[in-house]
């Protein structure tokens, strides 16, 4: 399923010019311009707001429909996932725990 | 070079040695997440040199799959990016005195490990003239072990067959990055809510439901923010 091609490349621009100007927004002009404290705190609550909202739909839908249960391998895997990244913080096991629940359930569900 | 400098290009390299485990492989993951996703090899390659943002590449590559318009997986890079906002407003009064081809450098090499380990060891005034040496060091470790491990995975990644579902790997990766960002109530509060939204939302056209579940996430964070201590006190 190769991408169409201007369309990435057009992504990475886009993202090589968004992940160079966050890092140098303050580091470049070099002047001690200062954080209010209610934007750190937006920028502190965005990140993990963006992951949330990009994995729970990942995870918790098939085939475009709403679907939590055993027999969707995603969500099973994404559980196990966010079970191992609390107890170990390891993004290894993480990874690995989550792929093999997944690769299980459809063994499973066939 | 000065000896100063290489002691110090060497602390740092010495130092992020440690975050080592941890890089290598996120970016193997994130490697045969990006061929996996669509991405030729040389476009995954571009991406891990030019961007070299491991969250942000995770994070577009399910909403590629999804075949999201660009504007959206911009914004969401961006929003991701955020963090590195305010790592610029940190460092910036360290390495001001930098000419600044070396400001361009020490920005576009900036990673979450490095920064928390200069974080906490220099002050803006301490006088050290050195610690951009430090923090050099340290970055370009992290910057060769990430292209590496990325390198190794794009090229892996051709290799696997596409029923192992590979792709979902950068989803549960960014699981795995989500969890160290919960370190209060609030922002676990902002970040349910936004995985809320972002479910009931979902069937909303251009992927808005990703966009507005980011920023209900955001306002339940600072509303909890601003109601938790008094909530507090009134249990105590």
């Amino acid at each position: 399923m190769e991408a169409e091609s201007w369309y990435v490349w057009t992504l990475i621009a886009g993202m090589a010019a968004i992940a160079f100007f966050t890092r140098a927004v303050f580091i470049l002009p070099g002047s001690h311009l200062r954080l209010p404290p209610t934007a750190e705190r937006v920028l502190r609550y965005a990140p993990a707001a963006a992951l949330m909202a990009i994995v729970v739909p990942d995870i918790a839908m098939a085939h475009g429909v709403f679907s939590i249960s055993i027999e969707n391998p995603r969500f099973v895997g994404g559980l196990v996932a966010f079970a191992l990244a609390v107890s170990t913080r390891s993004i290894l096991a993480t990874i690995v725990g989550g792929m093999l629940a997944l690769t299980l359930v459809r063994q499973f569900t066939g | 070079m000065q000896r100063e400098q290489i002691s110090a290009l060497r602390e740092g390299a010495l130092a992020s040695a440690a975050l080592l485990v941890g890089i290598v492989p996120w970016g193997i993951v994130a490697g045969v997440a990006m061929v996996s996703a669509g991405l030729s090899q040389a476009q995954a390659v571009a991406m891990s040199v030019l961007v070299f943002a491991g969250t942000a590449q995770l994070a577009v590559l399910p909403l590629l799959i999804a075949k999201a318009p660009l504007w959206v997986m911009v914004a969401t890079a961006l929003v991701v990016n955020l963090r590195y906002v305010i790592y610029s407003a940190v460092l910036a009064p360290h390495f001001e005195h930098l000419p600044r081809p070396w400001r361009v450098l020490l920005s576009y090499i900036t990673v979450d490990g490095v920064f928390a380990l200069f974080a906490a060891r220099f002050q803006p005034d301490d006088g050290n003239r050195h610690k951009h040496w430090y923090f050099l060091g340290g970055s370009l470790v992290m910057w060769c072990a990430w292209q590496l491990a990325s390198w190794i995975g794009i090229f892996a990644g051709a290799m696997i067959p596409a029923e192992w579902s590979l792709e979902f790997a950068s989803t549960l990766g960014l699981i795995a990055l989500l969890i160290p960002l919960l370190f209060d109530r609030a922002v676990v509060w902002g970040a349910l809510a936004a995985g809320g939204v972002a479910l009931i939302a979902a069937k909303l056209p251009l992927n808005l439901g990703l966009l507005a579940a980011i920023a209900v996430g955001v306002a339940v964070g600072l509303a909890v923010a601003r109601l938790g201590p008094r909530k507090e006190e009134g249990r105590v």
